[in-house]
């Protein structure tokens, strides 16, 4: 096999420590005729035309480039070759300059060794096989889990460009969490304000028709793999038509039957038909099975005679199971609340007036259980308010991170009480502040400066006792100081720390998708590819990933748009690497062991051939299968076995 | 060890290509002398790094082998490291029998940062193998 080895003295970074003349006549010793050339600048314009000519006229079928570090330039090389009609894989770079020229201090040692070093390559090189990149045809559509904010821009940024986005959302409503906020922190914005444009915009805007909105669904299988999912969803019947109805809520007040509300934290009562709160978007009422008098086999379809349209109440309603083929997945089921149960010297649900941030939010919300009015169990408004922060956060028995929004929220809480009720005496009880940001800076000093606020901060969270003491509560702590004290407080405030979604778990085993420590889905590089899942189609945005605030979740869910535009292109096949694993069947042995070592999940068992199967798509050709493999069966393209070895007994020779 | 004084042990270095492979041309950026005693295989993932490598090292001839790889968690295969380690431990089992001294075989973490910790571990290895003189090639060797 003709070889050529083409030598950059690079200017004389390498030529300086390297005799170029010996090396050669070592070369010649072990493959005489060996076609060597050395070159001033192989990286430059003018260097790579005299080796692609070269090696035209040569007729070389193997190089040996002896240069820099391949981490710089082996991919410049690979399409130097490629112009010369060479396949890219035929080539074995030697890193003299950054490995031995600049690191050795004599030269006769340095030229030895890079002799030894182009040898091995040239051995190496005998044995690499013209790689083809494979090209798969792709789906560039989307599907997005959770219709919260972060779910909601995806969809809007897939959408806009032309694709289809299929939105699945648990519950009857979008909008996720600060849908239900009367007002955001840092500037006070209220909640359905801002993101009604937004939600209109799913449901009526210009690419409407691009985005397949499924409310009250979840995604129950998914197959398939990057570029090409299958994915099904199982939709409850809603038995209200979103599409016919208009809205009026005429239906809403004949229904006979109640229950607690959940969309406002049980604060309050719904009907068996109902919307989950005023202002809720799709804007259709759904109906509880359990509880209608008609679904139940009764006699009543009183909400089917008050409404004014045809058909849209359909009692006739049922499940649905629908298959959607994709290209990508992007998980923002948003988070939950730590229960704040675990930490029963706070009373929470053991006493009264005490309430998760939560319920305070529906609290002030307009179309909340109270109106917006701030009450106590009583009907009274409180006197005094205690808020307290870091809830099992920042806490090793509990959440050993900071939530990050807490106290940005109760700052909001200062504000918001201030305005509704002044005077209210409001007292803050913190381990550590958090106000990060260009913006948030100015609810923090408000509440600082507001003579009604007071500051209490503790070591541990077991240094405070809440205890009822007849319509108050009293508040007993230890502050950091060690100082103790008391305060009553009409009403408390818990800031609890942010977790994972319940249904997380779920769905982190539907989609084989691996979560952290604390249960969180876990990112691919936490500062690089934080929008990345460490499956490869499947991203994340928003507080499923980590607790974070609005504008980081909004951000993350265009960094999630970004990887779906610009790594599924519309016309463009996708491109496999063909540096990957590949089962030789014939000598697997359907032990499984690669399966384990794979940290990709790319390989697959075919329980019919009793056989491990690489998917080539998910492979990134780390080797570690192919070292992992009991029977050698799995060859790992372009490091195979008998090319390092190769490398090795030249190496050593 | 006065008798190894001008033994100039043959060492294969393992590198991953995203960390030590980048902390070695780090060192080369910085221009750092090392031994030159040192040949560096490339490979893609410490986790590709086959015992059999290691024994087929010492079996042609080499002195020493040292593999080094991408600290615990910055792993750019988010875990090949891990295995890596695992089949080190269980490599060193295995080289006592076949009388290679387990300092022969060293195993570390080296980031594309740390030009300065290579040079450091290259040079340690070169010394302790120059210290133990050269392979005894053993008689049972697979």
């Amino acid at each position: 096999m003709k070889t050529g080895v083409y030598f950059c003295k690079c200017g004389t970074n390498i030529s300086d420590k390297i005799d170029a003349e010996k090396v050669r006549d070592s070369l010649a010793k072990k493959y005489p005729g060996i076609h060597f050339k050395t070159v001033d600048f192989i990286c430059s314009e003018e260097g790579q035309g005299a080796v692609e000519k070269d090696l035209a006229e040569n007729n070389i079928e193997r190089v040996v480039i002896s240069a820099c570090t391949p981490r710089e330039h082996e991919n410049t090389f690979m399409r130097m070759l490629s112009r010369a009609g060479l396949n890219p894989y035929l080539m074995q770079m030697v890193n003299v300059r950054e490995q031995i020229a600049w690191v050795t201090e004599e030269k006769d040692r340095a030229t030895e060794k890079a002799g030894r070093s182009i040898r091995s390559a040239v051995n190496r090189v005998q044995l690499h096989e013209p790689l083809q990149k494979k090209e798969i045809d792709i789906c560039p559509d989307a599907l997005v889990i959770g219709a919260g904010p972060a779910g909601l821009k995806t969809a809007l940024t897939i959408a806009g460009s032309g694709r289809k986005v299929i939105l699945v959302e648990k519950s009857p409503v979008i909008g996720g969490m600060p849908v239900r906020y009367e007002e955001l922190f840092p500037d006070m914005e209220c909640g359905p304000c801002m993101l009604e444009p937004l939600m209109a915009e799913i449901l009526h805007g210009q690419y409407a028709q691009n985005i397949e909105l499924l409310t009250m669904a979840e995604v129950t299988e998914v197959i398939g793999s990057y570029g090409n999912f299958v994915a099904s969803i199982k939709q409850k019947p809603r038995f209200a038509d979103m599409h016919t109805c208009i809205g009026c809520a005429e239906c809403i007040e004949p229904c006979p039957v109640s229950t607690k509300n959940p969309f406002n934290c049980n604060l309050n009562e719904r009907k068996a038909i109902s919307f989950p709160f005023a202002g809720a978007l799709p804007n259709a009422p759904f109906i509880d099975e359990k509880l209608c008098v008609t679904l139940q086999g009764g006699q009543c379809k009183k909400c089917q005679e008050a409404c004014p349209v045809e058909n849209a109440i359909m009692f006739d309603d049922s499940e649905k199971v629908y298959e959607r083929t994709i290209g990508a997945i992007i998980i923002a089921i948003g988070s939950d609340l730590y229960d704040c149960r675990k930490l029963p010297n706070l009373g929470y649900g053991k006493l009264g007036n005490i309430y998760t941030s939560k319920e305070f939010e529906r609290f002030m919300a307009s179309n909340g259980p109270t109106d917006g009015q701030i009450r106590t169990a009583a009907g009274t408004a409180p006197s005094s308010i205690a808020i307290v922060h870091c809830v099992g956060s920042l806490d090793a028995n509990h959440k050993e991170y900071c939530s990050g929004i807490c106290c940005q929220y109760a700052f909001k809480f200062n504000h918001m009480i201030e305005k509704e009720i002044p005077g209210t005496r409001v007292y803050h009880f913190y381990k550590e502040l958090v106000v990060p940001g260009k913006d948030e800076f100015s609810l923090y000093h408000h509440a600082r400066s507001n003579p009604n606020a007071t500051f209490i901060r503790y070591a541990d969270i077991q240094d405070l006792s809440v205890s009822g003491e007849g319509k108050s509560n009293v508040i007993q702590y230890k502050d950091i100081s060690g100082k103790c004290g008391s305060v009553n407080a009409d009403m408390l405030i818990l800031c609890p720390a942010v977790i994972p979604a319940e249904e997380s778990g779920k769905l982190g085993k539907v989609l084989e998708t691996a979560r952290d420590q604390f249960g969180f889905f876990q990112e691919l590089h936490g500062r690089l590819d934080s929008a990345q899942s460490k499956i490869k189609g499947i991203y994340l945005a928003g507080t499923c990933q980590s607790p974070m605030d609005i504008q980081k979740a909004m951000n993350q869910g265009m960094a999630a748009a970004g990887y779906i535009l610009s790594g599924l292109v519309v016309g463009r096949k996708l491109e496999i690497q063909p540096v990957n694993a590949v089962v030789n069947s014939e000598r697997c042995s359907g032990c499984r062991v690669c399966i384990g070592a794979c940290p990709y999940k790319a390989i697959s068992f075919d329980t019919e051939k009793e056989k491990a199967i690489v998917n080539d798509v998910l492979c990134q050709g780390c080797g570690t299968c192919v070292a992992a493999c009991p029977s050698a069966a799995i060859k790992g393209n372009h490091f195979t076995n008998e090319e390092i070895l190769a490398e090795i007994a030249e190496v050593l020779r | 060890m006065t008798d190894n004084n001008n033994f100039e042990p043959k060492i294969i270095g393992f590198l991953c290509n995203w960390c030590s492979y980048a902390g070695a041309d780090k060192a080369g950026t910085a221009q750092t002398p090392y031994p030159p005693n040192v040949n560096v295989i490339r490979v893609m993932c410490s986790g590709r790094i086959d015992p059999q490598f290691v024994l087929k090292s010492f079996e042609q001839g080499a002195d020493g082998v040292i593999i080094l790889a991408c600290h615990p968690g910055d792993c750019h295969y988010k875990e090949g490291n891990f295995l890596a380690v695992q089949r080190y431990r269980l490599l060193l089992r295995m080289l006592e029998p076949f009388g290679i001294e387990k300092e022969r075989c060293r195993f570390d973490f080296v980031s594309a940062g740390e030009g300065d910790k290579f040079v450091r571990l290259i040079t340690e290895m070169v010394d302790t193998v120059r210290a133990l003189g050269p392979m005894k090639i053993p008689a049972q060797f697979p």
